[in-house]
């Protein structure tokens, strides 16, 4: 594989003077989906608002797709997905509204092919987000999201807040987008059951770190078991000069 | 075909679907000749990423179980039953081991259990519909 399509070097990131994300490295191999997992707060939204160019970095820097997200922060963001952790299309707002929004701001046809995922994926195209069920609210975002076709996709918690059967609908929907065309995906949650699912690849995020969490042998996969993960989870974060974030080819 | 992947297990899911379709192999629900689900259509299946589908795919080639044939698909070999049942005979001999190794460090008398094992396997050899448990 060449150029990852996410890379991310010493990057610290905060807001004002205070540093959330300090002297992070993280890669996602380009068709991969890569975990972030942490607890609330620990800073999985920042390392994605980075990504997006909607924190500017104190220090390191984010390349996405090849381009440097500080001075390409418009062209990275018609690159990419991305997802929030609630519906925050405004309320009065249906979802077709929404893709007309989209459309304006992006090539090709954007409408078109959101009202057909929405059609796929069982939303009311024309009913206000206020009328929605979470469930489809997040649907309706994943198919705004995907609607011009993405290849890297940035996902923050789309399953925070759904009861059981609204977050394997959310995430029959991410597989399926997954199965469409090779996309990157870089997804924050805390579920566990939700990364063994979806990740290739999972990173710890905690206490302003990110840590890649390692097989237990070289060439082996990193064991994806909830209880594995559940343990990586609680190791927390590596001291400075533990296990890097990635591994550099 | 009953293919299921249990998150919650301490077995990795891309493990879990290599055992589902060897299972599936061993057992005919997928005969020789018979095409795989596309990848696709196996992880919306399952619920996983189709990266993991695709490596579990990979390993049944890998074990000579399936072929892939380009622009076709994946397809069972010839040799692919006897290879999956083979497999499958050796896994369950394995489990049957630690299952007992563990009951004779409970306490239990070995020529007690290998009565009882062989009073088990009485119903399954003779058609009479004994519960396995008494």
């Amino acid at each position: 594989m060449n150029e990852p399509a996410i890379r991310i070097d010493s990057l610290t990131v905060g807001y004002g003077r205070r540093a959330v994300l300090r002297d992070v490295d993280l890669e996602v191999p380009a068709g991969t989906t890569t975990v972030l997992l942490g607890r609330n707060g620990a800073g999985k939204t920042t390392l994605l608002k980075a990504c997006l160019g909607l924190l500017r970095p104190s220090a390191g820097r984010v390349r996405v797709a090849g381009l440097a997200v500080e001075a390409a922060a418009a062209r990275v963001r018609r690159l990419v997905g991305y997802v929030p952790d609630r519906p925050d299309a405004w309320p009065w707002m249906s979802p077709r509204d929404l893709l007309r929004f989209l459309g304006a701001h992006f090539a090709g046809p954007v409408v078109a092919r959101g009202l057909a995922l929405l059609e796929r994926f069982e939303v009311p195209p024309n009913l206000a987000f206020r009328h929605l069920s979470r469930g489809q609210g997040m649907k309706a975002m994943l198919a705004a999201a995907l609607a011009h076709d993405p290849r890297v996709l940035l996902l923050d918690e789309p399953f925070g807040g759904l009861d059981a059967v609204g977050r394997e609908e959310v995430l029959v929907r991410v597989i399926d987008a997954l199965g469409e065309a090779p996309r990157t995906v870089l997804l924050a949650t805390h579920d566990l059951e939700v990364a063994v699912r979806v990740a290739d690849a999972v990173a710890v995020v905690a206490a302003g770190r990110v840590t890649a969490l390692e097989a237990a042998a070289p060439d082996a996969e990193p064991a994806l078991t909830p209880d594995a993960l559940k343990a990586a989870l609680e190791r927390g974060p590596v001291p400075f000069g533990g296990i890097p974030a990635c591994a550099r080819s | 075909m009953d293919l299921c992947v249990d998150p919650r297990s301490p077995v990795p899911p891309s493990r879990q679907l290599v055992e589902g379709l060897l299972g599936a192999v061993a057992r005919g629900a997928l005969g020789v000749g018979d095409q795989l689900p596309s990848v696709r259509s196996l992880a919306a299946a399952v619920v996983l990423n189709p990266n993991t589908v695709e490596r579990a795919i990979r390993e049944l080639q890998a074990l000579g179980v399936a072929e892939g044939r380009p622009g076709a698909g994946v397809f069972v070999t010839p040799r692919g039953p006897a290879l999956a049942r083979r497999r499958r005979r050796a896994q369950t001999l394995a489990d049957l081991r630690r299952a007992l190794r563990a009951a004779v460090e409970a306490g239990h008398a070995p020529e007690t259990l290998g009565r009882r094992v062989g009073r088990w396997l009485g119903p399954t050899l003779h058609p009479a519909g004994e519960d396995p448990r008494r």
